[in-house]
C-alpha cells in the first residue's frame, strides 16, 4: 500500500536507510503502524518517531543509495554429484592439471579454486610484453570462465583457500568448505617483499593482474623507473622497460647481476647489453625504504645514506611459497611444499602439488618447462593409471634479454670457478667442473 | 588442560592472583564450571531460552574462576577460559554467549591500562560480583568497512560527549555496563578517530528489543546515548583502533567456546538416542563419530591458537578467523544432525536439539558472522599493490 505518485513538487518518493538495522523507510509507503501515513516525506517525520524494528530515531537514518549489485563472481558450474578433484590455483599449473585429467576422463568432477579471475595467459610473456607494446587483452588467451566451460569444470574465482583437513578430505575457502577425493595444490609462489619496502609503493610482477596495473601506470608516458633486484626477473624487466622507452635504473645487492648463477665474464656481457639500451646498473646497493614525496614520485633510501628518486618502483626481490595452508594441515614444507620427486605426492594422503609452489629435496622448483609433465603424472595417479613417474631435471634457464641472451644448463655451484671454453666478440661459452664432470655450462 | 598455560600461571604476579582467586587452578576451575553446567545450568537452560537472564549462575561461574582466568593477572589462560565456556555452552548456548560478553569486557578493562578500570572495577567484574558486556558489533563491522559507525563523540572540556543509538547490546541492564566505541567528530563532521570507553547503563536509556527467535535470556537491549559524558576514568582506549588491532584475535578466538559447546551438546543428544534409534540413524549424514572427530581436531587447533592470543601476524589472525568460521559451520551441521537423530522428540519445544539449532544459528550470525569472517579472510589474503598512478603523473 503506497501513496500514488507525489504531487508536492518535491520529486519522486525517496527512501532512507536505518544505519542500525538496515530497515528502509519509503516515503511512499510511510509507517502506518508508527503513525506515518503513506506519502509522509522524511523531512516531515517528527523527531520522536522510532525505527519500527530497532528503535533508533530519525537522526540515524541516511538517504538510501542503492548499491550496485555485487556482480556474481563468474562461476562456471558443471553438475557436481561426487566431490571429485579440487585444484587450488588457476595459473598454468592448475589449468594444465585440469586439462590432463579431462583429456583422459570426461566425467570426473573438477573444481578450480583461485584467488584471481582464472584467465589464461603465458606467464613468461609478462617480462617481455611492454617492449612489444602488448596490452593485458593481448596477453589473455582465454578467460577462466571459457576454459572452465570448455573443460566441464567448476571455477571458483576470487576465492581463497584458507584451511585444509587432510584426514577429512576437506578444503575450507572464503566461499565455503569443499570436500575432495584428490586435492592438487598449484597455487604458486608469491613475491617475497622485504619488510622495509612498502607494498603500496612498489609493483611486483608475478601475475597478469599485477602486470596490468603496472602496464596502466606506464602506459601514459615514458617514466623514470627503479627496479630493485637484479635477478632473472629484474634483468628481464629492465630490458623490457628500456625497450618500451622508459628510463631504467636496475639496483642489485651485489656488485654484478645474477651473482648466484653467472660468472663475471657473462655478467659483464649482460650489463653491456643492458647498458646499450640505456639501463643504468647500480650494484652493491641495498634499498632500506620507500617514501612517497610531495611531488608524487617515490624516494628510495639507500643503505649508504644517499637516496634515489623514481616515478615507478618495481621490486623483483624473489619469490617465496606461502606456507600457512599446508603447515596448518601438517604437510611437510621445506622452502616449498615438499613432494616426492617421482609421484609429486605431498606428505598427506591424496594431496599432490606442482609448479612454483613445490620443492624437491629442499630446492624450490620455479620454472615453466616441467609443469606440463608434472600435470601428466598427477593426472594419471589420480585416475589410478600407471605412470612412468616424473623425472626431475634442472631446467635450462634462458635469460630473455635480447640485448645479451644467455642460456644456462645444469646446476651451477655458487662461488665455484668457471672456465672459458670459447670467447669471441659474438659468443662466450663457459663451463663449471666438479671432480672432472661438467656440472653447468652456459652460452652468452 | 595443556601444560603450557598452567606454566604461565606460575609466572603471574602472585599478589594479584591470591587476592580473589587463591584456588583457581586449571583443574579446579574446570571441575567447578562443569559441575555448574551439569547442575543448575542444565536445569535452567529452557527457561533461559525463554527469557530468564541467569545472573545468579553467572555469579557462580565468576566465583568459580570461569570468567577471569584468561586475564593476565590470572595467568592469561585463554585455553582454560575457552574450555570453561565450552562446558557451559554444552548445557546452554545463551549462557556461553553471556560468558563471552563478560570475558571480553574484562579483557577491555585489563588491557586499557587505565588505573580507574584495572583495580576494584576489574576485580569485581572478573569474579562475577558485577556484570557487563560488549557493544562492539557495530564498530567491528565499521572497522572492516562493512557499515558506518553509529555512536558519535564530540570533544568537551575534560573528555567527550557521546550520542547515538546501538540497536542490540547483550549482557547489560540497570546497574551494568559495557565496552563501547564512538567516532570522534571534528570540524566538518568528519570522523578523526575513535574512542573506546566503559559505558554505564544507568546513564543511558535502555530500550526493549523485538523478540528474537532464540537467546532470549541474554538481556539484550537497544542502547540510546544522549550527550553521554566520557571522562578520563571511563576511557579504555583513545585512539581505539590500535587497541582493537591488538585484542581482535583474542576477541574472536574466545567466541569459539560457544560453538564448540553447542556442538558437544548436539553430540550428547545424538548419543542419547543411539540405543533406541541407532538402527535407523545409521542412514543419516554427519553421524556422531564424524562430528566427534571434527570437533576433537578443531578443538585442539583452537586450544593451540589460544596459547598466543595477542600474536600480531596476519597469518595468525587468518588462522583464528578460519577456526572461528569452522566452529560456526560445525555447530550448524552438528545441531541439525542432532535434531534429525532425535526426530520428533528433538522437535518438542522443550527439547534441547531444537534449541541448539537456534543457538548454532546465533553462533553463525553474531559478529563476526560467517560471511564477515570470509570477507575479512579474503581481504587479508589479498596482495597489496600500488594504486596505478598513470593518470596523475
Amino acid at each position: 500500500m503506497s501513496a500514488p505518485e507525489p504531487t508536492d513538487g518535491l520529486g519522486s518518493w525517496k527512501q532512507f536507510l536505518c544505519r542500525a538495522c538496515g530497515l528502509i523507510y519509503d516515503e511512499g509507503e510511510g509507517d502506518p503502524d508508527g503513525g506515518l501515513p503513506p506519502g509522509t516525506r522524511f523531512a516531515d517525520i517528527p523527531d520522536d518517531w522510532a525505527c519500527p524494528i530497532c528503535g533508533v530515531t530519525k537522526a540515524d537514518f541516511e538517504p538510501y543509495q542503492r548499491r550496485t549489485r555485487v556482480a556474481a563472481a563468474p562461476v562456471a558450474i558443471a553438475p557436481q554429484r561426487r566431490p571429485g578433484v579440487v585444484i587450488v590455483g588457476a595459473g598454468l599449473a592448475g589449468w594444465s592439471t585440469a586439462e590432463a585429467i579431462r583429456a583422459e576422463d570426461a566425467t570426473i568432477p573438477i573444481t578450480l579454486v583461485t584467488a584471481c579471475d582464472g584467465d589464461l595467459y603465458h606467464k613468461p610473456e609478462l617480462s617481455i610484453a611492454l617492449g612489444r607494446g602488448l596490452s593485458p587483452a593481448d596477453l589473455r588467451r582465454e578467460t577462466g570462465v571459457e576454459a572452465a566451460s570448455r573443460l566441464g569444470a567448476r571455477l571458483m574465482s576470487e576465492t581463497f583457500a584458507i584451511g585444509l583437513s587432510p584426514e577429512r578430505h576437506s578444503l575450507r575457502t572464503t566461499r565455503g568448505t569443499l570436500p575432495y577425493t584428490h586435492l592438487v595444490l598449484a597455487h604458486g609462489a608469491r613475491p617475497a617483499l622485504p619488510a622495509c619496502l612498502d607494498p603500496s609503493l612498489c609493483w611486483r610482477v608475478n601475475d597478469l593482474a599485477a602486470w596490468s596495473g603496472l602496464h596502466a601506470e606506464l602506459a601514459q608516458k615514458p617514466r623514470n623507473v627503479a627496479i630493485i633486484g637484479a635477478g632473472l626477473v629484474g634483468c628481464e624487466l629492465a630490458e623490457d622497460l628500456a625497450r618500451a622507452g622508459h628510463t631504467v635504473t636496475l639496483i642489485g645487492a651485489e656488485a654484478r647481476p645474477l651473482p648466484e648463477l653467472l660468472p663475471e665474464q657473462a655478467a659483464r656481457r649482460l650489463l653491456a647489453g643492458l647498458g646499450g639500451l640505456g639501463v643504468s646498473f647500480l650494484g652493491g646497493t641495498l634499498v632500506n625504504g620507500l617514501a612517497r614525496r610531495k611531488e608524487g614520485d617515490i624516494a628510495l633510501a639507500l643503505a649508504d645514506g644517499t637516496s634515489l628518486v623514481a616515478e615507478t618502483v618495481i621490486a623483483a626481490t624473489g619469490l617465496a611459497t606461502p606456507s600457512r595452508l599446508v603447515r596448518g594441515a601438517g604437510i611437510a614444507f621445506d622452502k616449498g611444499i615438499a613432494v616426492d620427486p617421482a609421484t609429486l605426492r605431498t606428505s598427506a594422503p591424496d594431496i599432490f602439488a606442482l609448479g612454483d609452489c613445490i620443492s624437491i629435496a629442499g630446492s624450490p622448483c620455479r620454472y615453466i618447462e616441467p609443469v606440463a609433465r608434472q600435470a601428466q603424472v598427477i593426472a594419471r595417479a589420480i585416475l589410478g593409471w600407471e605412470s612412468p613417474g616424473y623425472a626431475h631435471a634442472a631446467p635450462v634457464i634462458r635469460l630473455k634479454t635480447r640485448s645479451a641472451p644467455i642460456e644456462l644448463h645444469g646446476v651451477p655451484v655458487a662461488g665455484a670457478p668457471w672456465h672459458v671454453t670459447e670467447e669471441s666478440e659474438r659468443r662466450l661459452a663457459m663451463e663449471q667442473r666438479q671432480g672432472g664432470e661438467v656440472v653447468a655450462w652456459l652460452a652468452a | 588442560m595443556a601444560s603450557a598455560p598452567a606454566l604461565r600461571l606460575v609466572e603471574a604476579p602472585i599478589g594479584a592472583a591470591s587476592a580473589v582467586g587463591p584456588d583457581w587452578t586449571d583443574e579446579a576451575v574446570l571441575a567447578r564450571t562443569t559441575a555448574i553446567a551439569e547442575g543448575p545450568l542444565s536445569t535452567a537452560a529452557t527457561s533461559i531460552d525463554h527469557g530468564d537472564y541467569p545472573l545468579d549462575i553467572m555469579g557462580q561461574l565468576g566465583a568459580a574462576g570461569a570468567l577471569g582466568v584468561h586475564l593476565d593477572r590470572h595467568g592469561g589462560r585463554f585455553g582454560l577460559s575457552l574450555a570453561a565456556m565450552q562446558a557451559a555452552s554444552r548445557a546452554c548456548g545463551a549462557t556461553g554467549f553471556l560468558m563471552w560478553c563478560h570475558d571480553v569486557c574484562g579483557l577491555y578493562l585489563e588491557q586499557s591500562g587505565n588505573p580507574a578500570l584495572t583495580g576494584a572495577v576489574l576485580d569485581d567484574h572478573l569474579t562475577g560480583r558485577t556484570f557487563g558486556g560488549t557493544a562492539l558489533s557495530n564498530p567491528m563491522k565499521a572497522f572492516a568497512g562493512i557499515e558506518p559507525i553509529l555512536l558519535r563523540a564530540r570533544r568537551v572540556p575534560g573528555g567527550y560527549r557521546v550520542s547515538g543509538m546501538l540497536p542490540w547490546v547483550s549482557h547489560i541492564g540497570p546497574g551494568q555496563y559495557c565496552g563501547a566505541i564512538a567516532g570522534v567528530v571534528g570540524a566538518g563532521e568528519a570522523i578523526s578517530h575513535e574512542i573506546m570507553f566503559l559505558l554505564a547503563c544507568d546513564r543511558a536509556e535502555l530500550r526493549p528489543c523485538p523478540q528474537f527467535s532464540g537467546m532470549e535470556g541474554t538481556s539484550t537491549w537497544g542502547l540510546r546515548l544522549d550527550e553521554y559524558f566520557v571522562g578520563q576514568d571511563d576511557l579504555i582506549a583513545d585512539p581505539a583502533r590500535p587497541f582493537i588491532g591488538r585484542i581482535r584475535a583474542a576477541f574472536i578466538l574466545l567466541q569459539c567456546g560457544m560453538g564448540l559447546g553447542v556442538t558437544e551438546g548436539s553430540l550428547d543428544s545424538m548419543h542419547a538416542v543411539e540405543e533406541p534409534l541407532g538402527h535407523v540413524n545409521q542412514f543419516l549424514h554427519d553421524r556422531p563419530d564424524a562430528i566427534a572427530a571434527e570437533l576433537a581436531e578443531l578443538r585442539a587447533r583452537v586450544i593451540r591458537l589460544a596459547e598466543t592470543p595477542f600474536e600480531g601476524a596476519t597469518d595468525y589472525l587468518i588462522d583464528v578467523l578460519d577456526a572461528r568460521a569452522q566452529v560456526a559451520e560445525l555447530a550448524l551441521r552438528a545441531s541439525q544432525s542432532a535434531l534429525l537423530h532425535q526426530g520428533a522428540r528433538g522437535y518438542l519445544m522443550s527439547a534441547a536439539p531444537q534449541r541448539r539449532i537456534r543457538e548454532a544459528h546465533f553462533v553463525a550470525i553474531v559478529t563476526p558472522a560467517i560471511k564477515h569472517l570470509r570477507w575479512e579472510m579474503a581481504r587479508l589474503s589479498q596482495d597489496i599493490l600500488p594504486a596505478a598512478t598513470g593518470g596523475r603523473a
